[in-house]
Order: C-alpha cells, then sequence, then structure tokens
C-alpha cells in the first residue's frame, strides 16, 4: 500500500516541504564490499549504437506528414508597448498558414510577470508574432512582412544602475524580485567582523553566460482530435505536460510529451518554453503538424543564460586562519523574467565552519534576456568569489591555501546544524594535492616578484566545490518482465545526454540479476512513463535510480515467487545470475525464460518509488580542482595546462560515462573562465555575440590535460544505491580554481570574468 | 524547373530559380533527385527532402560543425553550401558509414570511448575523424586535435573524441 | 536566404557581365555570402557561381615567376601545397590559422581577400551602420573591443582576412579585371578605406573580380613568420595578427615587410617599422623600436587599447623570431 510521507528536500540551494508516496521495499544500498556485475563497471552506452550513426532522433530531427514550420518574430527594441501589429501581408504570402500574435490567441499568462503574446516586450528579443508557414525561409520571408508599430519605452541594461530609484521600471513595483533582498543570517556578522585579526574585501564580477545547447530548443506539436502530442527538446517531460495542459486548459490525458534523444540542455530546457505553447496553438489553428525549432541566434537571446553577477565579499579571520566572519552581496541580473533565481551566495553558507555568516542577494530585472538555471546555478559564480577570497586570505596570512581551506573545514552543515551523511573533501584535498604535485608546482607568492621578466609566467591555483546532488522524491518506476525473460524498465526520466539509460540498465540488471543486453529502459514519454523530475540538480541518479532499483527488485520477488512454484525449488534456495535461475535444488541452472514461458504471456511488473531523504543529516556533493595555467605576459595569452580533479558523489555507478560528465563540467568551466561573455550593445540592448563566431566556446585546441579521481564510497545515507550526482559537481570550482592559478602566475589578482587577454595585459599594466 | 534564356549572349547561360529546381546528388553511393530553391543549402536538402537527418543542424552559419559531411572526399559544412551548387557530386554522411548493420570502426571507437555525451555534434565529429583517418591512417594526437577543430562540443566530450580518434586509426589498421 | 535565382558561370568575360546587372553577387566558397544572406543583411536577386571556371583553380610554381594562385584555390589548397609551405611558409600558416578545416576546404584565396568585416555591428540586422549605408558607425561610442585601432574614419570594422597580410607582406599583385579592367595591381592597393561615395573595403567595383593572385618569388635569405592572436585555441578571427617577411644578411636585416591584420580597415603596413630595421644590424632594442613603431599614431577606442599593447608585442616577438 502506498505510504504518504511528509518530507523536506533541497533542491540548487533552496529547501522544499513537500508529501511524497512511498511504496515498494525499502532497500538498503549494497555494502561496498559487496561484488557487483554492474554497478560500478565501466559500461558503455546503451543507446551508443543510435548516437553514432545518426539515427537517434532528436525532437530536431522529428518530421511529420503534412508538417508546417513556425517563426518567431521577436522585440527590436529593449522595452517597447505594441501598439499595432498587422499581419496582413504575411498572411497573404503564398505558403503562409497563419500568424499568430496577441490579436488572435488568448491572453496567456507566462513565467508569472508577463504572457504568451504579451502587448509590452521587455528585451530585445522578446516573442512579438509567430509565422506557421509550409517551410522556414517561407515563414523567414513573411516574418518580414509584418508591420508592428512599437511605443518605445525606456530601458536599462545593468543591474545596479536598475536599483536606481529613477531607473526605468520593468514592473509596477520595481525591478528588485520579490521587493527585497533574499537575506541570510547566522550569529552576529559584525561581531564576527570585530573578532577578525585579519579583514580581506573584493568586489568581483562575472559575465553573463549563455548554454549554446548544440540542439537549439524546440518543439513538435501534432493534435489528433482533442488530444496533444509534442516532442520537445526538454529536461523535464512531465514539467511541460503539465504546463501545457494548465495553459491550454487540457485535462493531462490528453497530453502527450515525448523526448527521445536531446542535443543537451545544461539547465536550459528546464522548463516549458513559450515556443512549445505555440507550437501546439499554431497546429490547432492550421489543423496541421507544427514544428518550432529556435535558430542560433535566438537561442542565445530567448533561452536563459547564467546571469551576470557583482559581489561584494568579506571575509575575516584570525591570525590563524579561522574564519570569524563571512559575507556575501550579490547583484544578480535577472533579464526580463526570472522563474527560479540561482543561490549565489549558497557557497559562502556552506563551504566552511564560520558561525557568523550574512548573505544578501539583490537579484534585478533588467531588459535583457531572462535568466535561467546553468549547470550548478549561482555556486559557479559564488565559488569563483569565495575561492578567490579565501586564497587572498591564504596569501594576507601567509598560509598555503589547503591549509587555510582544512582549518576552516566542517564535518556538519553550516546551514542547518546536521551532520554531513559522508564527507570527502578531506580526502579530495589530499588525494588532488598528490596527483597535481601541488607542494612541488605552487610557488610562493613571495618568489612570485623575481620571475616578472620571464616571458611565460606558470601559476598554480586550486578551489573546492560543494553542492547538494542528493536527489530526491518524487520519482517512480516499474520493471515488466517479458516471457522471454527480457526486462523493460519504464520511468518517465529523461536522458539529456548524461547517460541516464545506461546507468539505469546496469542498476536493474544488477538487481535482476538479469545480463544488461536484456534490460530495455523506455524514458521520456509522459504517456507511458511513470513521474520522474526533471533532469536538473545533478538529481536523475540519485532520484531516479533508487526507484528504479526497488521496481527491479520487486519484479525479481515476484520472480523467484513463480519459480519457486514453477520449479518446486524451495524459494529460499533461489539465485539468479546471468538471468539463470541457480538452487542447490535444482540439478543445472534454468533460464528465466524456461520458468515464464509455462505462464502463458503472465507479465511480471515490479514497482518502484524514490525513499525520501533522511532528515537528520545532511547529503552533499564534494570535491576539489587544481589548476595549471602559463600566462604569456607579452600577449595576454592564458593556457590551461592541466586540471586535476578529485571529486566524491558518493558511490559510482558507470565510471565511462562518469568520466564524461566530469571532463565535460571542467572544460565548460575553462570556457567560463577563459572566454565566455555575452556581448550586449550599451546604447540598444542588443546582442551582439548571439552566434557561436563571438560567443567563444572553447574548441578542440582549449583543452588542456585532465587527470581526474573520485572518491568513490557509497553514501548508505543517502538513497539505496549509495549513488551521489555528478552532472554539476565538476564545474563548480573550475573558474575559481583557473583564476588563483592565474593570480599565482601573475603576481595579482583579476577579479572579473572572463579572465580574457585585455585583461591580463591591463593587470600586467600594459593597457 | 524554372529555366529561362537570359538576354542573347555569346554563351548560352542557364538561370535556374528563384523557384524550385532539380537537383541531382549522390549521397552514400545513391543517386537522388531533389526538387529545390536555389537558396536550399545541402543541410536542407539532405534532412529536409531526403530524410537524412544525421548530419545536425545547430548553427546554421557554418560556427559549430555539426553539420559537417564529406563533399568529394572533404569534410565541409554542409549549411553553407548550396544543394544546387553540389548537382552531380558525391556526398558522404553520417548515415552511409555503417554497412550491412556493421559500425564503421569509427563509430565503435566512439562508443567504446564514450567520446560524445548528448550525441547531437557526434555525427559531425565522426566525419572529420573519417576525413582524417582517409587521408592519413596514422595520425598523431595533434593531428586529430586540428581535424576535429571545426566541430563544436558542448558537452565537453573532446578528450575522449580523440581518444577515440586514435583508437579508431588502430582499429582501421589493424583490419587492414 | 531570401530567394535568388543562379547562374553558373561558363567563362570569365560572361561572368563580369553578368555582375554588371543590378542585384546580382558572384558566389565562390561561399562561406562568406551565404552567411550574409542567411542574415538577410543583402537580398540579391541573382547569384553568379563562379566555381566553374576551373580555370581559376590552379596553383603554378617556377623559380623564375614565382607563385600563381587561380582566385578559386582554396584555403586548405594553400596550406597544404609543398611549395607554398617551403618557400611563402607565410602564406601557408596565415591559410592554416584561419576558420577551421572544413571552411578551409569551402573558402577560396579570392573570397577571403575580398571578404566583408566581421564587425557585428556590421554583420547585424538591426543596426544599418554606415559600412552599410547608414549615417554612423556604431561601434565608436559601443562596443569595441574587436575594432580598429589605425587610420580609422568613418567605420571602424577590421580587415578580417588572414591572408592578405601574410601576401602583402609577399608583395604579391592581384589580376583584377572587370568591365572596362584586365590590369595588375598590388595587393596592397587593392585594399582602400571606405570613403563616403565607396563603402567598401576594396577598389572592387561591380562586376570586377579577382581572378588571380602572384607571388614573386622569394628574395635571398628571406624568411618569414605569420603570428597571430585569438580569443581562443582556434576558429576566431585575429585580434591581431602580424606576416612579417625578412631577408637576414648576417645579423643585417636587408629587407623586411611587415604587415597587421585585425587593426585597421585595411590589411596595416608597418612602413615606419620597416625603415628602422632596414639596413640595421639586428638587436632585441631594434626589434622593440620597430614594434613601437608599428602602432604610431593608434588611437583605440574605450575596448580595444589592449590590441595596441598586443600588436607591439607581436611585431617584436615576429621580428626577434626571425633573426635569432
Amino acid at each position: 500500500m502506498p505510504k504518504v510521507i511528509k518530507t523536506k528536500t533541497e533542491f540548487e540551494g533552496r529547501v522544499l516541504e513537500e508529501y511524497v508516496v512511498v511504496e515498494g521495499e525499502g532497500l538498503s544500498a549494497w555494502d561496498a564490499h559487496v561484488p557487483l556485475q554492474f554497478v560500478g563497471k565501466k559500461t558503455t552506452r546503451v543507446d551508443g549504437p543510435e548516437r553514432v550513426t545518426g539515427k537517434a532522433l532528436y525532437t530536431f530531427d522529428v518530421q511529420l506528414p503534412g508538417m508546417l514550420y513556425g517563426k518567431i518574430l521577436r522585440s527590436p527594441h529593449p522595452h517597447a508597448r505594441i501598439k499595432s501589429i498587422n499581419t496582413q501581408r504575411a498572411e497573404q504570402l503564398p505558403g503562409v498558414r497563419a500568424v499568430l500574435s496577441h490579436q488572435n490567441t488568448p491572453k496567456i499568462s507566462f513565467r508569472r510577470q508577463t504572457f504568451l503574446f504579451d502587448e509590452v516586450v521587455r528585451y530585445v528579443g522578446d516573442e512579438v508574432a509567430c509565422v506557421i508557414a509550409d517551410d522556414e525561409e517561407i515563414a523567414q520571408d513573411a516574418l518580414e512582412l509584418i508591420e508592428v508599430e512599437y511605443e518605445i519605452l525606456p530601458f536599462v541594461l545593468d543591474p545596479e544602475e536598475a536599483l536606481q530609484p529613477w531607473a526605468p521600471r520593468l514592473y509596477p513595483d520595481g525591478n528588485l524580485l520579490g521587493g527585497q533582498p533574499e537575506l541570510y543570517q547566522r550569529g552576529d556578522i559584525e561581531r564576527g567582523f570585530a573578532q577578525a585579526d585579519v579583514i580581506v574585501e573584493r568586489t568581483f564580477r562575472t559575465q553573463c553566460a549563455l548554454h549554446n545547447c548544440m540542439e537549439p530548443h524546440g518543439s513538435v506539436a501534432l493534435w489528433e482530435g482533442d488530444s496533444l502530442t509534442v516532442w520537445d527538446s526538454t529536461q523535464h517531460i512531465f514539467g511541460v505536460r503539465e504546463g501545457l495542459a494548465r495553459l491550454l486548459g487540457l485535462p493531462l490525458h490528453r497530453v502527450r510529451v515525448i523526448k527521445k534523444y536531446m542535443g543537451g540542455g545544461f539547465g536550459s530546457k528546464n522548463n516549458l518554453g513559450k515556443y512549445t505553447v505555440i507550437a501546439a496553438l499554431g497546429a490547432k489553428m492550421t489543423g496541421r503538424p507544427v514544428k518550432i525549432v529556435l535558430d542560433r541566434h535566438e537561442e542565445n537571446l530567448a533561452t536563459g543564460n547564467r546571469p551576470a553577477s557583482v559581489q561584494h565579499v568579506k571575509i575575516g579571520a584570525r591570525r590563524d586562519g579561522t574564519l570569524t566572519a563571512l559575507e556575501l552581496k550579490a547583484i544578480v541580473t535577472a533579464g526580463a523574467y526570472c522563474l527560479w533565481p540561482p543561490s549565489l551566495g549558497g557557497p559562502a553558507r556552506e563551504l566552511y565552519a564560520c558561525s557568523n555568516v550574512k548573505t544578501e542577494q539583490y537579484t534585478v530585472f533588467t531588459n535583457t534576456g531572462p535568466l535561467s538555471a546553468f549547470r550548478a546555478p549561482g555556486y559557479v559564480e559564488g565559488t569563483f568569489a569565495v575561492e578567490s577570497l579565501m586564497d587572498e586570505l591564504a596569501q594576507e596570512l601567509q598560509m598555503d591555501p589547503i591549509e587555510l581551506r582544512l582549518k576552516n573545514y566542517t564535518e556538519i552543515d553550516q546551514t542547518t546544524g546536521r551532520p554531513y551523511s559522508t564527507k570527502g573533501l578531506r580526502e579530495a584535498y589530499e588525494r588532488g594535492a598528490k596527483l597535481f604535485g601541488w607542494h612541488e608546482a605552487r610557488t610562493p607568492p613571495a618568489a612570485l616578484l623575481s620571475r616578472r621578466h620571464a616571458p611565460k609566467l606558470r601559476g598554480v591555483g586550486m578551489a573546492s566545490q560543494i553542492w547538494s546532488g542528493n536527489g530526491m522524491p518524487p520519482a517512480y518506476a516499474l520493471v515488466k518482465l517479458n516471457p522471454d525473460g527480457t526486462a523493460t524498465v519504464i520511468t518517465g526520466t529523461q536522458d539529456i545526454g548524461t547517460g541516464t539509460k545506461t546507468v539505469l540498465a546496469q542498476i536493474a540488471a544488477e538487481e535482476l540479476g538479469f545480463p544488461i543486453e536484456k534490460i530495455a529502459i523506455e524514458i521520456g514519454d509522459t504517456q507511458l512513463g511513470l513521474y520522474a523530475p526533471l533532469s536538473a540538480g545533478s538529481m536523475t541518479v540519485a532520484s531516479v535510480g533508487p526507484a528504479v532499483r526497488v521496481a527491479a527488485h520487486e519484479a525479481r520477488q515476484q520472480l523467484l515467487d513463480v519459480a519457486a512454484q514453477v520449479l518446486e525449488v524451495p524459494r529460499d534456495s533461489l539465485t539468479i545470475a546471468d538471468g539463470l535461475f541457480r538452487s542447490p535444488a535444482l540439478q543445472k541452472p534454468v533460464a528465466v525464460h524456461e520458468v515464464l514461458k509455462n505462464l502463458e504471456n503472465f507479465m511480471i511488473i515490479g514497482r518502484g518509488a524514490r525513499e525520501p531523504n533522511p532528515e537528520d543529516v545532511a547529503v552533499n556533493t564534494f570535491g576539489a580542482q587544481f589548476a595549471e595555467v602559463t600566462v604569456d605576459v607579452e600577449t595576454g595569452e592564458v593556457k590551461v595546462e592541466r586540471i586535476v580533479a578529485v571529486h566524491d558523489s558518493g558511490r559510482v555507478i558507470n565510471p565511462l560515462t562518469l568520466s564524461s560528465q566530469i571532463e565535460g563540467g571542467i572544460i565548460q568551466g575553462l570556457g567560463y573562465a577563459l572566454y565566455e561573455q555575452r556581448v550586449v550593445d550599451r546604447n540598444t540592448g542588443i546582442v551582439l555575440n548571439d552566434n557561436l563566431e563571438n560567443y567563444k566556446l572553447p574548441t578542440a585546441l582549449d583543452i588542456p590535460e585532465i587527470v581526474f579521481e573520485m572518491i568513490d564510497r557509497p553514501d548508505f545515507r543517502a538513497n539505496n544505491l549509495g549513488a551521489k550526482g555528478v552532472g554539476e559537481p565538476p564545474i563548480i570550482p573550475t573558474a575559481a580554481a583557473i583564476a588563483n592559478a592565474v593570480a599565482n602566475a601573475l603576481g595579482v589578482r583579476i577579479y572579473e570574468l572572463p579572465i580574457t587577454r585585455e585583461k591580463i595585459l591591463k593587470a600586467l599594466g600594459k593597457v | 524547373m524554372v529555366t529561362k534564356a537570359a538576354r542573347p549572349r555569346k554563351r548560352k547561360i542557364v538561370v535556374r530559380g528563384p523557384g524550385k529546381t532539380s537537383v541531382t546528388l549522390i549521397v552514400n553511393g545513391e543517386t537522388h533527385e531533389v526538387l529545390v530553391e536555389p537558396r536550399r543549402t545541402l543541410l536542407d536538402a539532405l534532412r529536409k527532402d531526403l530524410g537524412l537527418t544525421g548530419a545536425k543542424k545547430a548553427c546554421d552559419e557554418g560556427t559549430c560543425g555539426a553539420c559537417t559531411v564529406l563533399l568529394e572526399g572533404k569534410p565541409i559544412y554542409a549549411c553553407m553550401a548550396l544543394a544546387l551548387e553540389c548537382d552531380g557530386r558525391t556526398i558522404e554522411t553520417i548515415e552511409g558509414l555503417a554497412r550491412d548493420a556493421k559500425l564503421h570502426p569509427i563509430q565503435e571507437a566512439f562508443i567504446e570511448e564514450d567520446a560524445l555525451q548528448c550525441g547531437f555534434c557526434t555525427p559531425g565529429q565522426i566525419m572529420s575523424v573519417k576525413a582524417l583517418l582517409d587521408e592519413n591512417p596514422h595520425p598523431t594526437l595533434e593531428d586529430v586535435k586540428r581535424a576535429v577543430s571545426g566541430n563544436l562540443c558542448r558537452c565537453g566530450a573532446y578528450p575522449k573524441i580523440f581518444k577515440a580518434a586514435l583508437r579508431a586509426a588502430e582499429l582501421l589498421r589493424s583490419r587492414s | 536566404m531570401r530567394s535568388f535565382e543562379h547562374v553558373n558561370a561558363p567563362d570569365i568575360k560572361t561572368a563580369i557581365a553578368l555582375l554588371r546587372e543590378p542585384a546580382t553577387e558572384a558566389i565562390a566558397g561561399g562561406t562568406d555570402l551565404l552567411g550574409e544572406l542567411k542574415a538577410r543583411l543583402r537580398s540579391p536577386r541573382r547569384l553568379v557561381n563562379l566555381k566553374t571556371l576551373s580555370n581559376l583553380r590552379e596553383i603554378r610554381y617556377s623559380p623564375k615567376a614565382g607563385l600563381r594562385l587561380g582566385a578559386l584555390v582554396t584555403l586548405a589548397e594553400i596550406e597544404r601545397h609543398p611549395i607554398i609551405r617551403e618557400r611563402f611558409s607565410i602564406l601557408a600558416q596565415a591559410a592554416a590559422s584561419a576558420a577551421t578545416p572544413q571552411l578551409r576546404n569551402m573558402g577560396t584565396l579570392g573570397g577571403n581577400l575580398c571578404q566583408k568585416p566581421r564587425c557585428w555591428y556590421y554583420r547585424h540586422r538591426l543596426f544599418h551602420c554606415w559600412l552599410k549605408g547608414g549615417d554612423r558607425c556604431f561601434a565608436e561610442d559601443g562596443e569595441n573591443k574587436y575594432h580598429a585601432i589605425l587610420g580609422a574614419d568613418r567605420c571602424h570594422a577590421v580587415h578580417p582576412s588572414d591572408l592578405a597580410p601574410a601576401l602583402i607582406a609577399l608583395e604579391a599583385t592581384v589580376r583584377v579585371v572587370g568591365p572596362d579592367l584586365d590590369g595588375e595591381i598590388s595587393l596592397a592597393e587593392l585594399y582602400t578605406k571606405p570613403t563616403e561615395s565607396h563603402r567598401r573595403m576594396t577598389m572592387l567595383g561591380p562586376g570586377e573580380l579577382i581572378i588571380e593572385v602572384r607571388v614573386p618569388p622569394p628574395k635571398k635569405n628571406a624568411r618569414g613568420v605569420y603570428l597571430k592572436a585569438m580569443e581562443r585555441g582556434s576558429w576566431s578571427f585575429a585580434l591581431v595578427s602580424v606576416a612579417v617577411q625578412m631577408s637576414l644578411e648576417g645579423k643585417r636585416i636587408a629587407d623586411a615587410r611587415i604587415v597587421l591584420g585585425g587593426v585597421s580597415t585595411i590589411p596595416w603596413r608597418a612602413k615606419g617599422s620597416e625603415s628602422i630595421l632596414i639596413g640595421q644590424e639586428f638587436s632585441m632594442e631594434l626589434a622593440e623600436r620597430a614594434a613601437e613603431a608599428a602602432i604610431a599614431g593608434a588611437q583605440p577606442l574605450r575596448d580595444n587599447a589592449y590590441k595596441v599593447s598586443l600588436a607591439k608585442s607581436l611585431v617584436k616577438e615576429a621580428v626577434g623570431s626571425l633573426a635569432s
């Protein structure tokens, strides 16, 4: 019988209280010494062949008979009121099937702050209208024929300016999200600083970064009678279903959302997009399937970003390095709309033992593209600031950076007072330092000046990582056993490229005792799957994995029940491995299908749910990264030579796909540290590098040597796998480690990302 | 097919378009005739007219590499070529690599090394590696890096792509 | 792209005649033009495909006449050509540093030399900038980290070509043909600062084409280097680039040509630097002075002063590397 439990869950630095329903047996994680056949073993992707042959069908690849294409007209102004739209000429263009705008669509509230087609546009790129046509080029031709008359409104681009009383307002109650800063305090910050022997204080700035998933956001909508099917490039099929049903007034059983393969999300595909709703409306209007896929420019304007930040950080410490106070004030650029502000104060609150902490965050509306989650939102930015300043403090105290961090090490979650279930950070520091050769490689600051005449300077730096990654309920799964001894795992999660399918197959194979080839994973379809959460917050494995394990366990129990009866052996004597029953009571092993074939297509179904998280401990992930850079003092070129990373995310399920995540996170972190930055024209609010030419992602020729190790120790309190998430942790400390290495090389610190040639040359006094 | 003679000249010229015109594309050894406007890119012709969606459209302006195909054996961006200008020419796409349901060694190596995450750039990466290995069976790491330097991977699979390319070179050498 | 007609050019003469007609553009590699068409910056009624002019694909070399490159030679062919790599190494280096393998397989020499600027205001549909016929340069008081530091006037875009500085340093000439024109000019002369009445970065008018590039045989003891500062390891236009071709007699610099990219609306010949070097015994102090001269008169904008320092460093490094 389902049990209803009230529980607290944490998601990306914020705590929620909710009910969860649990079913199936509570299992404990496999002991570390139990030999496992699949879990913990390098396993190539179960869908590898599809992905390398071009056969994997992404949303962008869906082509339906009679399908039309939609293209969206976007605002050329950062702030304006639409006075009129004339779509007549566009509608008359041959091949145009419909033009949607606020004039002929229902007024649908969107993201709380706006409407599907709003009469006020608040950034360059805001949706104004949409043409549905036979082909994309025709739709594009038609966009040029739509006449829009705008009343231009004053705009503001800079968040600090937007906080001024005289600044143009995006909303009647001002530009500050929630009307007041988000405040966190523990202890007495003033007293903490009064107790300090040394105080360091700096302002850090981080840029606006763009996700640039290779597959753009997009949807294909198909109506069959009153039922809507949408293929969507999304990290959350159930969220999209709920949103579509709510906005279009449809019952849930009439909305089906499918996502089979997806070309990256990184947080930007967490939520329902306007293009999805527009595609559904357009398909309804034309009676034909409609595909809307954004182009690279739209992708960079309208699908979210890691917001720019200004962070004032102040740390007080005693001579021996003990922190007495830590204060962080962050101003975060929301852009025009904001669903979920990142929490920049997270690392300041959580990384170190410190009784007096204050964080204050101003999330500010500006007339620029809206923010969204972006791989470890807030923590990447916050870690850059805090870990940079910790290095300055270490320098001030003439301590080794690791020594300072260890001095303030905590086994207790500073925000809740709960002990960590496991924390491998100390070991990460130690193993990382050893792998990297930290103590040999590091030039003490005092020796830096003597090297100023070298053409190339070498520097090393490190930084720490904390993140949740604990996973949470609700997440449900079914495991179906087919008569031929194969199994189908069904759940409503999505594989956004991380390898979810493979990991779930490993878990099911392990629990069932079936060969992995006998497991099929069916995910990404709301009509078939059970609810699973969004693929974000590094929580898929730790949320869905345990549910799959329980479902597989339930199926296995039933299988043993029927096998004992069919084979007429004591149930307790039976084991299953490699798809075979074994028992001392049997002369030889019996294949699973040999038993099931006697049962006339009886199908065993196991159900599983994710259990609630423990409330007496804090479940987190940790890690440390080390960077070595060289800086050309003549040209300002920074080259990251190598990164060493050691992370603790509990048990490793698949070392192969995990290593891809680690390397990928580091490489994204490197891009963020050195190259990536959205550039908005200060005079017009137009994004100038909404493309991959001038928004610089790392290329094959920018990749350093990457060495990493995992602590790989099960966290028995976390869930029945002992595994935690690893998607976000590796990006968190990279920029901070690189910035610290650059500071170590130059003897001067750069307080603003990205660290470009220009900033290096300036820091060296050459500009 | 809209064909008309322009004003009288010494040499007869053939004006095609702006409406649809017939183009012959030889893709993975098969000859296809498609009816496209001159403004149709090779990428759209492959994806929309031939249903070959292996080459991906991620930027559509020659800045990402996801649409890399081989034209007369050389890697190009299909989004920056007009289908019309590929008339009668041979094109190799990701769909042509696996033969008789058997993966190409480069594809095997990409799976073995996990040289992909989301997989969206993968067909392009593989085609760039294919072009490299067709020409140079003994590439160095540096050769590999340069060969895929026109293919962005936002997931950051680069280190594994390098390994996969080198492994594929070995596989190909050992099998030939 | 807006729709257009398409014609394969049967021969050069016909191509020129076709290109004289209004709203007609030439397409060769297409990598620059298609970018503009996709952004709908321009809407030619007709494209004339030059790729059919197969006689423009040749690379010829003789020790006496030097190198002759047809305009349709691709960047990849230049990058890989053994004689170019050996005797005109800066050209091969410049080609190899440009764009990506795929773009180098597509892009042609002629197209590279005649490409339009990458200025993000020029390339953006929403800015009707001066170069596109508007009345102002938006970079002047806008976002100008990529823009010109030398010799800019109404337009602050930089010439993006990698090949042009290298070829000018090699004293290349080009054969230009047009309705009323068939002649050879130095490549340096091809580039003109855009003016009120001629808002283009080359002197070419409608129907005028480069059909061949000629590079004289290398001078005695000549050596060259092409250095390019980019924002990342590859696939970037130059923040600043420098092509240096020098002839040395012992330690004495007999001849030097220095051309910078990424600093001006045209490839920027640093004659001041050259005259400091020529006839002198090499020393790092001399290189330093030459580098200083390269940026004489620089007028950086708000965000691009770093280019001054970068240009100086690259010239110094390039000269230093050739002399030592």
